[in-house]
């Protein structure tokens, strides 16, 4: 059994020595060894071409951040945008609104975070600080 | 007139002595280096399945890579060695590229006209028998096969230029074996 073993691995070795050698002996090695010189001395005339891929890896990563933060920016900004009418700023001169309006004003500050509407009976001008209660009666008026 | 002294053999510069007169700009050190390692390099790509076909290009890719990457060579095994699994890098990637399964050279044994006809029949069998075997192997225990049966490497040297440690390249080794021998019994 050993015998058989050893033989076995013997032939293996043989063969595994003689794997390739004809193919080995048919490479013209001269024309290969000047095919070799031929592209090395080629490349190294080419002007450099730095790809994006040939940058430090730092740039790239770099790179792939600023990307995936401005598109994160891109993708927040699109959702927000339906919803854009309620964060736009309109500037209002109280000057030139009557007093029902004002009213309407007022009853709409009192109420900051709530998004249901507020019916006049909920809130009156008692509700009103001195300061504010002052404001309305200066712009009434103004308008009278 | 007193016989004339034989000259003295100049001894070959080696491969580092090459590899820096390259890396100075010296491109017949290149061709020297081509010259030296080129057959070597081919057997062992032929025996990892490269069609002959193909053969002349990949031995000519694998030295364009190594010289590219000449800088990086630490010396850690021979420069042979570390051709030849540059070689493998090659190979492969020339394998995805064409998928195509190899594409063993049966004939060229049967052209030969040394020796008796059916001996010659015998061992272009087992030759292909054994290629179809490698075929099957990981990569991993291809190289180690090829790179201690043919090349005749030592584990240390082996497992310094694929990455791992003698002993595991000694198991990849016995893996091969014991599954080449399933393909040639």
């Amino acid at each position: 059994m050993k015998d058989d073993a050893t033989f076995h691995d013997a032939k293996l070795q043989e063969l595994a020595q003689r794997l390739g050698t004809r193919a080995a002996e048919r490479l013209d090695v001269e024309r290969t060894a000047q095919a070799v010189v031929t592209r090395l001395h080629a490349e190294a005339r080419a002007p450099a071409r730095p790809s994006v891929w040939s940058q430090p890896a730092w740039l790239k990563i770099a790179a792939a951040l600023v990307i995936v933060v401005g598109a994160g920016a891109v993708a927040r900004g699109v959702r927000q945008a339906p919803s854009g009418a309620a964060g736009s700023v309109e500037t209002v001169d109280l000057s030139d609104m009557s007093a029902p309006q004002l009213r309407a004003l007022l009853e709409s500050v009192g109420q900051p975070g709530t998004q249901e509407p507020v019916s006049s009976q909920d809130v009156g001008l008692e509700d009103l600080s001195p300061a504010q209660l002052r404001t309305l009666l200066a712009s009434l008026d103004i308008q009278t | 007139m007193p016989p004339a002294e034989p000259l003295a053999a100049v001894p070959s510069p080696t491969d580092a002595a090459l590899i820096t007169a390259w890396q100075g700009g010296d491109e017949q050190a290149a061709a020297q280096l081509v010259r030296r390692h080129a057959r070597a390099l081919a057997r062992f790509l032929a025996g990892a399945g490269a069609p002959e076909p193909d053969l002349d290009d990949v031995v000519q890719e694998t030295f364009i890579r190594a010289f590219r990457a000449v800088g990086t060579f630490r010396g850690q095994c021979r420069f042979r060695t570390w051709l030849l699994t540059i070689g493998g890098n090659v190979l492969k990637d020339a394998h995805r590229r064409a998928k195509r399964t190899r594409v063993v050279p049966l004939a060229d044994d049967l052209r030969s006209t040394d020796g008796d006809p059916h001996e010659r029949a015998v061992a272009a069998e087992a030759e292909r028998r054994l290629g179809d075997g490698l075929g099957r192997l990981t990569r991993m225990q291809r190289e180690v096969f090829l790179l201690r049966a043919q090349q005749g490497l030592e584990y240390d040297e082996i497992a310094a230029a694929l990455g791992t440690t003698p002993g595991a390249a000694r198991v990849h080794y016995h893996h091969a074996v014991r599954r080449l021998k399933e393909c040639l019994t």
